[in-house]
């Protein structure tokens, strides 16, 4: 199924390559949900990462011809995703989460309680990851939010794979001293 | 007990570690509890991540057409415009190279030409002289013949040499002057209109 998926891929970048806007638009059907969701994770704002989004695709039509097809095309989409998501956030002066409006439950019926609990959860882990240094959640990003391995996400960065490793290191350690006090001890406690 | 893991925590819990390092971090794990406290931090910080939900996004196939709408026409149509927005800049530039090209052509024309009636460039090579020709040969001819003379053979002087030398030049620059006005209208149009566009879109 994957080696299916790869074949088309391929064909349609080639296709697209020689100027096919058609094929071009599979490519960000196959790619959009990705794209933008690596953007809000980058961001906090869904319009937002929608109109990055676009530019994202935008700009990898523009540059198509230097994409070499050995390179994954996912990682590539993704490298320029993250480089609009910074430079949004440097033009935006840094977004933070519209409070609870873009956030869901997990939960579909949870009590009252709960749901409060839960928002006000998720908002803070959410704001902690964006108060994170734009290099480390990138990282963080791409390998809690779209399961990449290092390899993958050195890649799409284009930095080596032991500076995806510190980088990690550093963002999760960031994260535990933020969130330890407030969240982490709690949800020990609810594991319990 | 062997040192600390905690540098290796992160790639272990990421599945990333592979032989003798994974067999190390695992063996270590199983001794220390400093060690597994951490990674089970590390693993409920893991879950609280995975519990912010990703927003409803526009639809994937939407997105694609909205991003179809905004794809620029192909690199050979930008270039083309390219070439012609910079030759519609250089025109004035033209039009003025020229201007000064054909003024110093005829000035240098008639420096030659005065200078050779004072009999300066007798010495000189003939291509010298080549600019320096008689510019009023053919009522020298007539006034040869006999057909003309005294004040109409003057007056006919003055206008052959007036035709040949002063009349070109005159039409060239005045030409050159109306190009350059058309460019200006032109261009005066061109902003207003764009300006117009602008306040619309505005």
């Amino acid at each position: 199924m994957a080696t299916v998926f790869t074949v088309d891929e391929t064909e349609l970048v080639t296709r697209a390559q020689r100027g096919e806007r058609n094929a071009f638009s599979e490519l960000v059907r196959i790619h959009a949900q990705g794209v933008m969701n690596v953007i809000y994770r980058m961001c906090g704002d869904v319009h937002i990462a929608e109109d990055a989004a676009q530019e994202t695709f935008i700009q990898a039509w523009l540059h198509l011809a230097s994409y070499r097809p050995q390179a994954s095309l996912r990682n590539w989409l993704y490298r320029i995703a993250v480089n609009a998501a910074t430079d949004i956030l440097r033009k935006e002066k840094r977004i933070l989460p519209n409070a609870l409006e873009d956030m869901q439950l997990k939960d579909p019926q949870p009590g009252p309680e709960a749901i409060f609990s839960q928002e006000e959860r998720t908002g803070i882990v959410q704001k902690a990851v964006l108060g994170l240094p734009d290099a480390s959640r990138a990282v963080l990003v791409l390998r809690e939010y779209e399961g990449m391995s290092y390899h993958e996400i050195a890649d799409a960065l284009d930095i080596p794979v032991g500076t995806v490793m510190s980088r990690l290191n550093y963002a999760r350690k960031l994260l535990k001293d933020k969130l330890e006090q407030k969240l982490l001890l709690q949800v020990e406690a609810e594991y319990v | 007990m062997s040192k600390h893991v905690t540098e290796w925590l992160n790639a272990y819990l990421d599945g990333e570690l592979q032989g003798s390092r994974l067999q190390h971090v695992e063996t270590h794990l199983a001794e220390c509890r400093v060690c597994r406290a951490e990674l089970d931090s590390l693993e409920r910080l893991s879950g609280l991540l995975d519990e912010v939900p990703a927003p409803e996004f526009t639809s994937s196939e939407r997105f694609a057409a909205q991003v179809n709408l905004r794809l620029p026409h192909p690199q050979t149509t930008v270039s083309r415009k390219k070439i012609l927005e910079i030759g519609w800049w250089m025109t004035p530039v033209g039009l003025l190279a020229a201007w000064v090209f054909i003024s110093t052509s005829f000035l240098v024309n008639e420096v030659l030409s005065v200078a050779n009636n004072l009999g300066l460039l007798s010495s000189v090579s003939d291509w010298m002289t080549f600019g320096a020709v008689s510019i009023t040969d053919w009522s020298a001819t007539l006034g040869q013949f006999g057909v003309l003379s005294g004040d109409g053979l003057n007056w006919a002087a003055s206008t052959e040499a007036f035709t040949r030398t002063s009349l070109p030049q005159l039409t060239l620059q005045v030409s050159i002057a109306l190009l350059y006005l058309s460019w200006i209208a032109i261009w005066w149009a061109r902003r207003r209109r764009e300006a117009h566009g602008q306040l619309l879109e505005g």
